[in-house]
C-alpha cells in the first residue's frame, strides 16, 4: 500500500492528517483554559468518550442507511460523528453544572484535580460500557487515491481528505462564530475579563454552556478522526492528552488561534519524527514522537513561556 | 503511663472526627491481629501488606512536601517512584541489564541522586510559571520516562522487568517480611521526624506563605523560587527512596506499575488524608491500600468471579469517584493540619501567657498542656 521507499510527502500528508485531529482537540482544550480559567485534564477522556458515542450510534444509524456513501465515506459515518460531538457537548456541560460549578468556589487548582476524577471517572465508564478492547467504527477499507499516488507517489485515502476537510471547515465556523456572532464577542470577552464582561451586561454563565458545548463537539470531532484513522480504544484520549497540552502551551495558554497553530506544528513534527530520526536531526524514532512533542513544549516553557500566540505569562 | 494517655488524648482523639476515625483504624487493626491468631491471615501477607503501607505512606508524605507544603502539581509521582525501584534493581540485582550485582545502599544512593537530578531538570523550566504548567509537564515526564524504560531493553529489560533483587538486611535474625516491615517502619519514622522539623522551620513557614499567597512571599523579599524547588527535589527523593524500597520489598519490578493510575492513588491519600498534613498522609496511604487490596481481594471471591464483573473499571470509577467527592465536600481531608506546625514550646508559651487567641487550638478537645503534639 505504502511504497517501500518512504518519500517524505508522505510523512508531511501524515502530519497534516494528525495535526488536523490535535487541532480539534487543541481548540476545546484552549477555549476552557481562556473561559473556564483550568487546565482540564478530562479533555483527553471527552475525546474518548466522544469517539465512543459515535461508535455506539453506528448500531442503529448503519441498518438505518445501508451503505449510501459521499466523499467516499458511508453517510451513516457522518451521522454518527454528528451524533458523537452531539454527546460529548452535552456530557460537557452536565459535568460542568454537576461538578465543576459546585467547586468554582476554590481555585483553579481544586479544579483541575477534580478534573482527574472526572478523566477516570470517563474512562471507566467507558471500560464498562463498551469493554477494554480496540473497536473500529467498520468504515469499508479503501485504498489510495490513484491520481495522487501516481502525481506524488504518495498515499492518502478519502477518508485522510475528509478527516482534514471537515476539520477547516469546523475551525472556519469556529472563526466566523468568534468574529461574526454576537455569541462570539461575548466568548471573546468573557476569555479576556470575565467581571469586567459580567459587570458590561453579558451572561457570562451562558457564554460558559456555549464554551463546553463548542469544547466538548471539537474534542468528539478529533476523537472519532482519531478513531477513524487508528482504532477506537479506552485509553485513546488519555493517550494524547501530552501532545494536545504541548500544542496548547506551543500556542499560548488560552488562545483559540495560538492552538490552532500549536497543533499544526505539533502534530506534524509528531508524525515527522521519524523521517528527521533518517535524516538524522533527532537520535530517537517514533516510539519516542510524544518525548519529542514534551521536550518542545519544555523548551518553550524555558524560551518563551506565553507560547507563539500569547500575551502574558 | 499518665504520658502516654496524655500524649493519645493529645495527638490521635483531639476531636470527634479524629476520635471515629482513629477507632476505626484501631478497630481494622485489632481485627486484622486477631485474624492472625485466628489463622485465617497469614502473618507473613499481613507483614508484606504492613510494608506496602509503609511504601504508601513514604510516597503520600514525599507528595506532602510538594502539594500540601508548597501547592506545587506534580502527577508524575509514579515516575520518581520507577526511578528509585529501578535505580535499586538494576544496581543491585545480579541478573539485570547491567549485571552489577552492588550492595543495596548503592541503589538507594542511585536513587537519590538520579530523582533529584530529575527533579531540577523538570522544576527549571516549571517552578516560575503558574502552577498548573507543573502538573501538565510532570504528567508528560511521567510518560517519557516510562516511554524509555519500556523501549531502552538493553538498559532496562523492558516490559518483561528485573528479578533477582536481594533482601535488604538478609543478616537480621528475623524473616525477609519482618526484615522488610521493619525498615519501612524506620523509613517512615525518619522521614517523618525529619519532615516535622523542616515545616516548623522558618523554611516550612515560607512554604506555608508561598502556598497561600506567593505575591505576598516575594514582597517579603523570598527567592520563591528556590523554595519551590527545593520542596519538590525534597519530595522526589522521599518518592524515589520508597520506590527503592519497593523493589527490595517486590523482589521484582516492571513498568506496569508506572501507569498514571498509580500517581493518582498518591494524590488521593494525600487529600484525603488531608493536605498538608502529615499523620494525614500517612493514614491516607492505609486506606488507599486497603483500597486496592481490598479490591484485589474481591477479585478471588468466587460469588464475584461468577457475576463475570471485571473489577478494574470498577476500581477506576471509584478512584476518580472519589477524588470528585473530596474536592467537592471535603478539601480538607480527614485529619487537616493544625497546631502541629507549631512549635510545642510557642504554643504552650502563648497559652500560659493567656494572651493571643491561640487560633490553633484543638477544636472540642480539652487537652492539656505537656506532651508533644505531633
Amino acid at each position: 500500500m505504502i511504497p517501500l521507499q518512504i518519500s517524505p510527502f508522505q510523512y508531511v500528508a501524515n502530519g497534516v492528517v494528525f495535526s488536523s485531529i490535535i487541532v480539534l482537540a487543541a481548540i476545546g482544550l484552549s477555549l476552557v483554559y481562556s473561559i473556564a480559567d483550568f487546565a482540564n485534564f478530562a479533555h483527553g477522556d471527552l475525546m474518548t468518550v466522544g469517539a465512543f458515542s459515535a461508535l455506539f450510534s453506528v448500531g442503529f444509524f448503519r441498518p438505518m442507511l445501508g451503505d449510501a456513501g459521499v466523499f467516499g465515506l458511508p453517510l451513516w459515518f457522518f451521522l454518527a460523528l454528528a451524533f458523537g460531538m452531539g454527546t460529548a457537548a452535552v456530557i460537557s456541560v452536565i459535568t460542568d453544572r454537576v461538578i465543576y460549578q459546585p467547586v468554582k468556589g476554590s481555585d483553579s487548582i481544586g479544579l483541575l484535580i477534580s478534573s482527574i476524577g472526572v478523566a477516570l471517572v470517563y474512562r471507566a465508564l467507558v471500560f464498562l460500557s463498551f469493554g477494554t478492547e480496540a473497536e473500529r467504527y467498520g468504515v469499508p477499507r479503501q485504498g489510495p487515491i490513484p491520481w495522487v499516488r501516481e502525481s506524488l507517489g504518495i498515499a492518502v485515502t478519502p477518508r485522510n481528505l475528509v478527516v482534514v476537510t471537515l476539520t477547516v471547515v469546523l475551525v472556519a465556523a469556529l472563526h466566523l462564530t468568534l468574529t461574526r456572532t454576537t455569541l462570539g464577542r461575548k466568548m471573546r470577552a468573557t476569555a479576556d475579563n470575565a467581571d469586567l464582561a459580567r459587570i458590561s451586561g453579558i451572561r457570562t454563565s451562558e457564554v460558559i454552556i456555549a464554551m463546553w458545548l463548542i469544547g466538548g463537539a471539537l474534542a468528539a470531532a478529533g476523537g472519532v478522526f482519531l478513531g477513524l484513522e487508528e482504532l477506537v480504544r479506552p485509553r485513546m484520549g488519555f493517550d494524547i492528552l501530552l501532545i494536545v497540552f504541548a500544542a496548547v502551551i506551543l500556542g499560548g495558554i488560552g488562545s483559540v488561534y495560538g492552538a490552532m497553530l500549536g497543533g499544526l506544528v505539533i502534530g506534524m513534527v509528531h508524525e515527522l519524527v521519524p523521517l528527521f530520526n533518517q535524516w538524522g536531526v533527532i537520535p530517537v524514532g517514533s516510539r519516542y514522537a510524544a518525548a519529542v512533542a514534551f521536550v518542545i513544549m519544555v523548551a518553550i516553557l524555558l524560551v518563551r513561556p506565553s507560547g507563539i500566540a500569547g500575551d502574558s505569562g | 503511663m499518665s504520658a502516654v494517655s496524655s500524649w493519645v488524648s493529645e495527638t490521635l482523639v483531639r476531636d470527634a472526627t479524629e476520635r471515629r476515625i482513629f477507632a476505626v483504624l484501631g478497630l481494622i487493626t485489632v481485627l486484622l491481629v486477631a485474624g492472625v491468631f485466628a489463622g485465617v491471615i497469614g502473618p507473613r501477607f499481613l507483614l508484606f501488606q504492613i510494608a506496602l503501607v509503609g511504601m504508601y505512606a513514604l510516597l503520600s508524605l514525599g507528595l506532602n512536601v510538594q502539594w500540601g507544603y508548597a501547592g506545587l502539581i506534580n502527577f508524575s509521582v509514579a515516575a520518581f517512584w520507577g526511578i528509585g525501584a529501578y535505580c535499586a534493581a538494576l544496581l543491585t540485582a545480579p541478573n539485570s541489564p547491567l549485571g552489577l550485582g552492588l550492595h543495596p545502599v548503592f541503589g538507594f544512593l542511585a536513587a537519590i541522586v538520579v530523582s533529584a537530578l530529575i527533579a531540577v531538570l523538570i522544576g527549571i523550566p516549571t517552578l516560575r510559571l503558574r502552577e498548573d504548567y507543573l502538573a501538565i509537564a510532570s504528567l508528560g515526564l511521567a510518560e517519557v520516562i516510562r516511554a524509555i524504560i519500556l523501549n531502552e531493553r538493553r538498559w532496562t529489560a523492558g516490559s518483561s522487568g528485573i528479578s533477582g533483587i536481594p533482601n535488604l538486611m538478609s543478616w537480621l535474625p528475623l524473616t525477609d517480611a519482618a526484615t522488610t516491615a521493619a525498615i519501612v517502619v524506620v523509613l517512615i519514622a525518619v522521614v517523618y521526624l525529619f519532615l516535622r522539623r523542616v515545616h516548623r522551620s522558618p523554611w516550612g513557614r515560607v512554604l506555608r506563605t508561598i502556598r497561600s499567597d506567593e505575591d505576598l512571599a516575594k514582597a517579603l523579599g523570598k527567592d520563591t523560587y528556590r523554595f519551590k524547588m527545593q520542596a519538590f527535589v525534597i519530595g522526589s527523593v522521599i518518592m524515589a527512596v520508597a520506590g527503592a524500597f519497593y523493589a527490595h520489598l517486590n523482589l521484582y519490578i516492571d513498568p506496569s506499575d508506572l501507569v498514571p493510575l498509580t500517581t493518582f492513588y498518591i494524590w488521593i491519600a494525600v487529600i484525603l488524608g488531608g493536605t498538608g498534613s502529615n499523620r494525614g498522609a500517612v493514614v491516607g496511604a492505609a486506606v488507599v491500600i486497603a483500597i486496592r487490596e481490598g479490591t484485589r481481594f474481591l477479585n478471588d471471591i468466587g460469588f464475584i468471579q461468577t457475576l463475570g464483573i471485571d473489577l478494574a473499571p470498577l476500581r477506576l470509577l471509584f478512584v476518580g469517584g472519589l477524588i470528585i467527592l473530596i474536592m467537592r465536600f471535603r478539601q480538607d481531608g480527614l485529619l487537616p493540619p493544625k497546631d502541629e506546625l507549631i512549635w510545642p514550646a510557642a504554643r504552650d508559651g502563648s497559652r500560659s501567657g493567656g494572651a493571643s487567641p491561640s487560633s490553633a487550638a484543638p477544636d472540642g478537645g480539652t487537652a492539656p498542656n505537656g506532651g508533644d503534639d505531633r
